[in-house]
């Protein structure tokens, strides 16, 4: 099983490695070994303004989220905001909406005839702000990755004393000094681990610049990527992987280093963690700041997109002077429900989230039971393998996986099949899903275990006896966070989209292109109602959203 | 080594990387015995225990079960926990919350594929056994800590292994259940005539549970044998520090006679005792004194001193009165309140060891 697991790993990496260093497409007899297809793109000045604007949004994205969610986090976590038990969902709801859709939300809220602008127009005369620049891609980037830093600083803090706290207070600090001079510095491993995380996830960031940056022409590595073949009009398989090739170089040391970092940082909360007593901060008349704080990060980020997506779904017309409520309709909708593709991708979808989500976390539950408490080398290697796949962004992952599809032949009646995207997703997840199961893991006592091997029990069967029995809940709560985030995956089918294998996220993509915005519309709505049950099962059944 | 030993470890040593836990441990168990391992947290007794249940792994030595081997680091055998057959009681009872009183007992037997009327049965027994029989479709939660024990033993009884093991079994329960469980548990240890290993940290728990104590000292075995024989005739310092309530004081050697010692500590205050090691004239040694052999005396006499009484504490069934020694404090017993002021206390020579 490892080494299927490694296989299905490394053998679609491999591949994009050495496509790259190919003189053309590999299914072509004339290709032969050859560095043509990195002189083509560093030749181009594209992609070098890609790697430009990819710095800045990471760096951008860095500097806007970190400080915000650790704020954030120290609100939540740390003082007594009232209604923060209220304000702990809508907080994450960010991470499991689609870029696409949230992108395409702002287009439609806040471009330059979107409703919001529209509004704001007529209210004060003219629009401050210009939604396709890249100062705007870079501040929503940040914002709606404000979750990300707020998940793992949040769990920091909440395993940090607050004895240290209260000294600060009874020093004469105020709630906001305290955070800034000693609770954020304590958790900075932390911060130090989401600050790479964040930097990395701006490498990765395909959806919002696919849609806020096509306007003015402003590429990121990915989009210069997915525009390649456009722009040359054949398949220019090669250069596609020598830039996929040139994003790994960047995106697996991050990777890397932010496996040391949450090491380090485990380390440092374990030896502070006296998380038995904690006593919340009183806010006094700053939790009024802090709420508006919130608030208007919320409108911005969720309340704003969201509306703008909902609203356009059901008109026909929008602008100066039309009335809203006379241009409501449901021809979007009916237009989707009589295309059989578009009927396919959302069955697809729902497929794939449900039975396909499941067989993924089963897959996972067996590499996490064949590693659970061994700590030898096999169990070491796998966690690399696991890890591999994070450094890799969905849309070069999927193209790989066509590309595996193409190349191998008994695999290619697959292609065309739904199995193809499944695949795809369950690698490019691999690491998050592991993640998952393996924290579920290790809410198990050690001695339950051990206490089956003692009364004549094999390991696999005290696997499922004990451990599988004991992580119900665990294991249902990683398939609908898995259901989620395989509605939510979009850019991991683009390139394997093909008849009988659409998913709503990849069609969508593939719409945008196209202009149908209509339908676009009604199809991101879908896909957030989709998410959304997914949202309101897990909450009904008490699952965390984030270990 | 007679053919009534049913446990043999011979030799084991064990490291986590770099770093010993068990230097070479040889001891035996036999069979209808009670042995305590006892010692302080980082000792290695619990490894131990572990190691012979097979869930630590050590890289020397061998095991012995019922002339079965079951671990030799040199010819290479180790047999997994679950082909070992011994019951194990787990210091967090370990029982499966997913499963009822019932179910978790009956686990053993349904691995070892006994048919499922003879499973009821002897479950059904080994709960009444244990006094749980009207508890057999709960699950753990709702059971009491005392209860959850029971059932954890109840589990590790119910296949007969040759050998229970025991980690720390006591320490779950709160002090008052904890004295009462303890008679408990020897009484149906003896009656059903079990071969045990027990670790404990209590020095008066292992005592009163057990034929033989282990005493362990980093990772090495500092001393082995009856409870009596541990508490009387401690080998080194460690030991006689260890069992029982002690006075230890510091001193130099002042003179020697024979097999006694008189020792000088601090101002004034010379005590004779039993030399437990060759310690000459002039050199630094430890007195150790039990707490209880200190006694109160009336005037002044042969090994008696006149001391200052700082203060006395009632402890319920006693006082404890505490003496200035010098720079030290020196403890004894006694029925009555004392008022503080100038005392005699007499140091019976046989109780007194020098170190």
């Amino acid at each position: 099983m490892v080494a299927a697991l490694a296989l299905s790993v490394f053998f679609p990496l491999g591949l994009v490695f050495y496509q790259s260093v190919l003189s053309g497409p590999f299914f072509m007899p004339a290709a032969r070994l050859s560095l043509e297809a990195f002189a083509f793109i560093f030749d181009d000045p594209d992609f070098w303004s890609a790697t430009k604007n990819t710095l800045i949004i990471a760096v951008g994205m860095s500097v806007i989220a970190i400080p915000l969610g650790a704020i954030l986090a120290f609100i939540m976590v740390r003082t007594d905001l009232p209604g923060r038990r209220w304000l702990e969902t809508p907080i994450l709801i960010p991470i499991f909406v689609s870029p696409v859709v949230l992108g395409f939300g702002y287009v439609v809220s806040l471009g330059p005839v979107g409703f919001f602008s529209v509004w704001f127009e007529q209210l004060f005369g003219s629009v401050p702000w210009n939604i396709y620049s890249m100062t705007s891609i870079v501040l929503i980037a940040g914002l709606t990755h404000v979750p990300h830093v707020y998940l793992y600083s949040s769990s920091a803090l909440r395993n940090l004393g607050s004895d240290v706290e209260e000294a600060a207070r009874l020093s004469g600090a105020s709630p906001f000094r305290v955070a800034r001079d000693v609770s954020i510095p304590m958790v900075s491993p932390a911060l130090l681990y989401v600050g790479v995380l964040v930097f990395f996830l701006g490498f990765e960031i395909f959806g919002l610049p696919l849609i806020l940056g096509d306007p003015e022409g402003h590429l990121v590595l990915t989009t210069y990527l997915y525009k390649l073949t456009n722009k040359l009009g054949t398949p220019s398989y090669h250069l596609m992987a020598a830039v996929a090739t040139c994003i790994i170089a960047v995106t697996f040391p991050l990777v890397l280093l932010q496996r040391v970092l949450l090491k380090s940082a485990q380390r440092f909360v374990a030896v502070k963690g006296k998380s038995a007593r904690q006593r919340r901060l009183a806010l006094g008349g700053w939790k009024w700041v802090a709420l508006a704080l919130i608030g208007a990060w919320l409108v911005l980020t969720i309340v704003v997109p969201v509306a703008g997506v909902a609203l356009r779904s059901v008109v026909s017309s929008w602008g100066a002077g039309i009335n809203l409520l006379e241009v409501l309709t449901l021809d979007h909708f009916r237009a989707v429900f009589e295309e059989d593709t578009m009927i396919r991708s959302i069955l697809n979808s729902v497929l794939i989230g449900t039975l396909g989500g499941a067989v993924a976390v089963g897959g996972y539950l067996l590499i996490g039971l064949a590693t659970h408490r061994k700590p030898d080398g096999l169990s070491r290697f796998v966690d690399y393998v696991v890890l591999t796949p994070r450094a890799i962004p969905g849309l070069m992952a999927g193209l790989a996986v066509f590309w595996v599809f193409l190349f191998v032949p008994f695999l290619a009646p697959l292609r065309s099949t739904l199995f193809s995207v499944w695949f795809a997703y369950a690698v490019v997840w691999l690491a998050y899903g592991m993640r998952l199961i393996q924290s579920a893991l290790m809410q198990v006592g050690p001695e339950l275990e051990e206490a089956g091997r003692l009364v004549g029990a094999s390991r696999a069967r005290v696997s499922r006896d004990i451990t599988v029995p004991l992580i119900r809940n665990g294991l249902l709560g990683s398939w609908l966070l898995i259901f989620m985030i395989f509605e939510r995956e979009y850019s991991t089918g683009v390139y394997l989209l093909s008849p009988g294998t659409e998913v709503i996220g990849a069609q969508i993509v593939s719409l945008w292109a196209s202009g149908a915005v209509d339908v676009v519309a009604a199809l991101s709505l879908i896909n957030m109602l989709l998410v959304g049950c997914g949202l309101a099962l897990a909450l009904r059944f008490g699952v965390k959203l984030h270990d | 080594m007679t053919d009534k030993t049913i446990l043999t470890v011979d030799d084991l040593a064990l490291a986590y990387g770099s770093n010993p836990i068990l230097k070479g441990v040889s001891m035996q168990l036999r069979r209808g015995e009670v042995v305590s391992l006892l010692g302080p947290s980082g000792s290695g007794k619990t490894t131990l225990l572990r190691a012979v249940a097979g869930l630590e792994q050590p890289h020397e030595g061998r095991v012995k079960i019922a002339g079965r081997t079951i671990y030799d680091g040199a010819a290479g055998i180790d047999v997994p926990a679950e082909k070992r057959d011994l019951g194990l009681v787990f210091q967090s009872y370990a029982l499966w919350p997913h499963k009822t009183v019932f179910d978790n007992v009956a686990y053993p037997l349904k691995l070892r594929k006994v048919g499922s009327a003879e499973i009821a049965e002897r479950v059904q027994a080994a709960l009444k056994n244990l006094g749980l029989a009207h508890l057999a479709e709960r699950y753990p939660h709702q059971l009491s800590g005392g209860q959850q024990q029971r059932v954890s033993i109840a589990r590790a009884l119910v296949y007969n292994p040759p050998v229970i093991l025991l980690d720390e079994p006591l320490s779950n329960l709160d002090a008052k259940m904890r004295e009462e469980a303890r008679a408990w548990l020897r009484n149906l240890i003896v009656e059903m005539q079990l071969s045990a290993l027990v670790v404990t940290h209590d020095q008066s728990e292992a005592m009163a549970m057990s034929d033989r104590i282990l005493l362990l000292n980093g990772g090495v075995i500092e001393q082995q044998g009856t409870p009596q024989e541990m508490y009387s005739q401690p080998k080194t310092l460690f030991v006689a520090d260890f069992m029982g309530s002690n006075n230890i004081l510091k001193g130099r050697v002042a003179e020697i006679r024979g097999g006694e010692a008189c020792v000088e500590v601090g101002e004034g205050l010379r005590l004779w005792g039993q030399r437990r090691n060759d310690a000459a004239v002039g050199q630094e040694v430890s007195v150790v004194v039990r707490v209880e052999q200190v006694r109160l005396a009336e005037g002044p006499a042969e090994h008696r001193v006149g001391i200052d009484l700082a203060t006395s504490m009632f402890l319920g069934d006693r006082f404890e009165y505490v003496f200035h020694a010098g720079s030290a404090l020196l403890r004894a017993w006694g029925s009555r309140q004392e008022a503080s002021g100038r005392r005699w206390l007499e140091f019976p020579p046989d109780a007194v060891w020098v170190f």
